[in-house]
């Protein structure tokens, strides 16, 4: 079973509008793998820009969240606080936006744009990270007390989570520079290899400007951990070829006038034969900054360790040597000390959690009755908190995955409830509205008159099975609690305390982190470099009007790159660009995905890109999932008409006779229709899709499709004649490769 | 067939330049095609190599630095710049002719004189060249008026001549009636433009109706009865109700406004059309229905289209030939199905590289070529131009490559 990143469930979002209220997103379900691509696919006003937006808490302010969840890590998006969200968008929810004019801003710097989310996340992150640094440390120094309570012990409770706190503090000038040199070892050997590659190609424009950038940017990798037993040698190299670059911006004009004059002097061959020179020396530095690279990384948490306690200056030796050293000095001196008393600490805190979780279930079971028979809504939100506090008790808070069922229990009971209750007035108040409105239309009928004007069908909650929601969420999490109370004689606590100990070092280095403007610039660079745009440091001060669409595609992926986001929502990045970029550009989602592990939610029109790039895939019209599966299935078996329709109306380089377009436009969604919305513009439309919309069919266990040609008693409707030749020949394709 | 009705458009050196400060931006450099009467010419390329400004050129909406466009043989657009290169190259030359001349010989003077008449004489002739460029731009509608006339008075003159009584003066009548209407001709009318956005290309303030019959009102039609007429009659053939006239554009959808716009172009009875991306903006089940709609109207109206875009299955699906341009350059010029089964300039390749299909297992397999134009050329010596590799495949090439071409046809 793979982790779910994200879930989306019965999600219902409608537009208040001076017409009346558009229904765009109208119920659907979907899971978000970790580390795999979903595509939404669909025509505009389908929905699937609205169901992102909602995911990234981005949607109009005339929208109504009328009901549905969107769980991430334990919390449901529709309904955490601006504040909170404030957390996430950015941060571990990025989206690539359509428009890459429109999206960047005119007037502001690429530079300025890119570094922007770094440096005011930055400090809120280092602000986070202390507290939740400090306030899980607190949590663990007191269930070690409560755990051993002896005088002594205590004491030396103290003595280890004190020394916790502080000596991570150390290692940040270390790893600063460290995280500097190796940035720039890394610039300079991608600009020599460019330079290297233009004096082989005989184009020298700019060459010599180039050079002394490149050369300032080497000489800054010289540090201890990274050129640490080649730094004389690079040097003199260095200083070597300076003469050749052009030195400064002030002297530009002399030392054009000198280059000129050289041009004069020197024949062609001869100018040849300077270059050549420089380029061997080049591929010297070349070799130091490779060699460089490939340098094992020093372990700068033991290193901050040891300078703390031990009082003593490093040791000089290799790094592999010295990694060893520290480590063993650590792990003698600490480490596994700590580990042996923070291990009965959560241990303690895990027992404390399992009684908190027998007693829940206690409760909930007295309970569940009531919520059978209520009918008071004060009583029932009473007793629901009585229900919600022993669910938080029994949630260990020690534990660094946190489970998504008990986190969300608080506002998915709360939310159940009052949609019971208040469903029963709204019910009330909706059957006047609808009386009230048939009856004024129907006095314009009886005087012969044509309403310009229809009446929006009731829209009723079902009682009984809000009621049903609520008796199954007590069930559901009562029997997750007994399956953990079950389970609670085997856990690994080594493995706890280990999780807790990298936790805390994350939350460590995310505090010593100080993002400064050099570190964001830096990093910009980086970034630019990794989504494919060449001479990022000059790209760095130009205004967006200044690059083509595809750099300016790229420089809004970087962006959305910029804080390591979890989750990417890619909102049809490459509709404006054309064919070769929007295969770069795919291209280069599906490198930055892979590389950083993400997970990718891509909406787009076009079908072949979809292929390019999805995993699963999703076909979105009217509001409704109308078939998701993985890409295959949906490409090579399509199960409903409008899947059918998309992937015959495009042509393809084969194609000679008149297209198959899709009559119609899509439905007016302020008068969603009564059955399927698909049937008006579908030619094979039975008689009941125009009265009851159809449920999901399972294909297999991960396609499924919302036709009534899949129901058993359906005519059996062959595919398109089409679609059917297309995917034989790519059958055939791919029995030939 | 004589060369006006085969070739319907020609385009010769075409050259647009941009000013951007003291640089130049060869937007559109020395670009060479001819379209021929009834066919579909698809332009392809990647965004900024100038295919629009091609096209845009070509109506006249930029004034061309270089180069002539032939519209049935009458040149609507011509540029000056070879001329004026060429004069300011020959003063070069006879400064310097006369800086090396001996000034102790003894017929110094008499030489001088001779070097200088010699240009003057060449500098005249150009400046004549550019004069006549000048009277083509501004008054080659006037010419292809006179020209229609001049052919009317021939074909009906001598008839007059011939014939006697009654039939003579309906003759004359009729001859009349349309040397009338061939000097109202206007070239304009018969080169049409639809544009790529249709939301951005329709003026908001004006309904359906105004924005089609605009063309019509602007060459002098006053009669609201034959306007109305000619409206629907235009709303009819592009798929659209007559009761859409009073509205506006926003009223409807993208396909709808993209249909309007085709039907403001064709009004006038244009004879050649230039798309510019009419479906980029499109949805992809609108996008069938309006490549349907321009193929039926094609048929039935025997238009000529130049058809700007870069979906290449769509450039296929649609036109007879592709002309493939980068970064201002045309380098590839073929059939539309000689050029998918035979490309042969790498950049073409790289562009038919990267179409996308709807199939995961050859989207995953897929490889894009990368072009990369230091890499692929050495055009310090040999400079390259367009020549022709097999009967109607062009490709923009020196020696060496032109034989490596035609080898790779062979194999």
């Amino acid at each position: 079973m793979k982790e779910v990143k994200l879930s989306v469930n019965n999600l219902k979002i409608s537009f208040r509008t001076d017409a009346g209220i558009v229904q765009a997103v109208r119920g659907i379900n979907f899971d978000l793998y970790k580390g795999e691509t979903l595509a939404l696919v669909g025509e505009s006003g389908s929905g699937k820009s609205v169901t992102n937006r909602a995911i990234m808490g981005i949607l109009a302010a005339n929208a109504i969240k009328e009901g549905g969840e969107i769980i991430y890590n334990g919390q449901d998006l529709l309904k955490i606080t601006e504040e909170d969200f404030h957390k996430l968008r950015g941060d571990k929810i990025a989206m690539i936006f359509q428009d890459p004019m429109s999206s960047l801003n005119p007037i502001m710097r690429v530079g300025k744009q890119m570094t922007e989310a770094t440096l005011i996340k930055g400090k809120l992150r280092q602000k986070e990270s202390r507290k939740d640094f400090n306030d899980m440390l607190a949590l663990l120094n007191k269930r070690m007390d409560e755990a051993r309570s002896t005088p002594e012990k205590i004491e030396e409770n103290r003595r280890f989570c004190r020394s916790f706190d502080k000596f991570e503090y150390k290692h940040l000038d270390l790893e600063y520079s460290y995280n500097k040199a190796t940035e720039c070892a890394e610039t300079a050997l991608e600009h020599i290899n460019d330079i290297l590659f233009r004096i082989e190609k005989h184009s020298y424009a700019n060459v010599r400007r180039d050079l002394f950038e490149t050369l300032k940017i080497a000489e800054k990798s010289i540090e201890r951990y990274v050129v640490y037993s080649r730094g004389e040698e690079l040097k003199s190299l260095i200083n070597e070829i300076k003469p050749h670059a052009r030195i400064k911006f002030s002297e530009k004009f002399s030392a054009s006038v000198r280059f000129l004059f050289n041009k004069s002097q020197k024949s062609d061959s001869e100018r040849d034969a300077d270059w050549q020179l420089i380029s061997e020396k080049l591929t010297a530095v070349k070799e130091i900054l490779n060699e460089a690279l490939n340098y094992v990384k020093p372990n700068f948490f033991v290193m901050g360790y040891y300078l703390t306690f031990a009082n003593k200056p490093l040791p000089d030796m290799d790094i592999e040597s010295l990694n060893k050293y520290l480590r063993k000095y650590l792990d003698d001196d600490f480490m596994l000390h700590f580990i042996d008393i923070a291990k009965e600490g959560v241990k303690y805190s895990h027992a404390l959690s399992v009684e908190a979780k027998k007693s829940a279930i206690s409760v909930m079971e007295e309970n569940l009755d009531f919520f059978r028979s209520c009918e008071d809504k004060k009583e029932a939100l009473q007793k629901a908190q009585v229900l919600i506090d022993a669910v938080e008790k029994s949630i260990d808070k020690l534990e660094v995955v946190k489970d998504n069922l008990l986190c969300t229990f608080k506002t998915g009971l709360k939310t159940s409830i009052l949609m019971y209750f208040d469903g029963a007035i709204r019910n009330a108040a909706e059957e006047e509205r609808f009386n009230k409105q048939t009856a004024k239309r129907q006095a314009l009928v009886d005087r012969g008159k044509t309403p310009d004007y229809m009446v929006p069908e009731k829209d009723l909650v079902d009682l009984d099975n809000a009621k049903q929601d609520i008796i199954n969420l007590i069930l559901r999490t009562k029997s997750k609690l007994e399956k953990d109370v079950k389970e609670s004689g085997n856990e690994d606590f080594d493995q706890k305390v280990v999780a807790l100990i990298d936790f805390f070092k994350e939350k460590a280095s995310a505090v010593v982190f100080k993002v400064t403007k050099e570190i964001a610039k830096n990093r910009a660079i980086k970034l630019l470099e990794e989504v494919g745009i060449s001479e990022p440091r000059k790209r760095f001060r130009q205004y967006p009007f200044e690059l083509s669409g595809g750099m300016r595609q790229r420089i809004v992926i970087a962006i959305a790159l910029s804080l390591n986001p979890d989750i990417l929502i890619c909102d049809e990045p490459t509709t404006a660009l054309d064919v070769t970029i929007q295969s770069q550009i795919l291209e280069l989602i599906n490198k930055v995905k892979r590389e950083r592990d993400l997970t990718v939610i891509f909406i787009t029109h076009d079908l072949g890109v979809v292929a390019n790039t999805a995993d699963r895939v999703a076909v979105m019209y009217a509001g409704k999932i109308v078939e998701i599966g993985t890409a295959e299935e949906v490409f090579y078996s399509p199960a409903h008409p409008y899947t059918w329709a998309l992937l015959s109306s495009m042509p393809d380089l084969d194609t000679k006779e008149k297209l198959e377009a899709i009559p119609g436009t899509p439905p007016n969604m302020i008068y969603p229709p009564k059955g399927d919305a698909f049937a008006e513009r579908n030619k094979y439309a039975l008689e009941i899709d125009y009265e009851v919309q159809p449920p999901m069919f399972k294909i297999t266990d991960t396609h499924f499709a919302a036709t009534w040609l899949l129901h058993p008693n359906a005519p059996k409707i062959e595919l398109p004649k089409q679609v059917k030749e297309r995917i034989a020949k790519m059958k055939e394709l791919q029995k030939e490769a | 067939m004589n060369f006006e009705s085969e070739t319907i458009l020609k385009v010769e050196n075409l050259c647009q330049f941009f000013k951007l400060g003291t640089a130049e931006l060869k937007a559109v450099n020395n670009v060479s095609f001819e379209i021929k009467k009834g066919e579909v010419f698809g332009l392809v390329g990647e965004s900024g190599c100038g295919k629009t400004t091609t096209g845009r050129t070509i109506i006249k909406l930029y004034d061309a630095t270089d180069g002539n466009v032939y519209y049935k043989g009458q040149r609507i657009v011509a540029g000056t710049k070879t001329y004026k290169n060429n004069i300011a190259k020959k003063r070069e030359e006879v400064k310097k002719a006369i800086s090396t001349l001996d000034k102790t010989c003894v017929d110094y003077a008499e030489k001088k004189a001779q070097i200088i008449s010699e240009a003057a004489e060449y500098v005249r002739a150009q400046k004549e060249e550019i004069k006549k460029a000048d009277h083509d731009r501004k008054y080659c509608d006037k010419d292809y008026a006179k020209k229609i006339m001049a052919k009317v008075s021939e074909e009906y003159l001598t008839l007059i001549q011939n014939a006697e009584g009654k039939e003579k003066e309906s003759l004359e009548k009729e001859y009349n009636n349309k040397l009338r209407k061939a000097k109202h001709k206007r070239l304009v009318t018969e080169i049409q433009m639809i544009f790529q956005d249709p939301i951005a290309s329709l003026d908001p303030r004006m309904t359906v109706r105004d924005i089609i019959a605009e063309g019509l009102i602007i060459h002098g039609e006053k009669d609201k009865k034959v306007i109305d007429e000619k409206v629907y009659k235009m709303l009819d053939l592009v798929g659209l109700l007559p009761e859409h006239a009073g509205r506006y554009p926003h009223e409807f959808s993208g396909g709808q406004r993209q249909r309007i716009g085709i039907a403001r172009a064709l009004i006038l009875n244009p004879e050649f059309i230039i798309a510019d991306e009419p479906i980029s903006a499109l949805d992809v089940s609108i996008q069938a229905q309006v490549i349907n709609l321009l193929n039926e109207l094609r048929e039935r109206l025997g238009l000529t289209i130049m058809f700007i875009a870069h979906d290449l299955s769509v450039v296929k699906y649609f036109s007879d030939r592709i002309g493939v341009m980068y970064y201002g350059n045309l380098v590839e010029l073929s059939d539309a199905d000689e050029l998918f089964k035979n490309p042969l300039h790498p950049y073409t390749k790289s562009l038919l590289s990267a179409i996308p299909l709807p199939d995961p297992y050859y989207e995953k397999r897929r490889k894009r070529l990368v072009y990369n134009f230091l890499a692929e050329h050495d055009y310090s010596v040999d400079k390259p131009s367009m020549r022709e590799i097999k009967k109607g495949h062009f490709v923009y090439c020196n020696d060496a490559e032109e034989e490596k071409y035609k080898k790779e046809l062979i194999d």
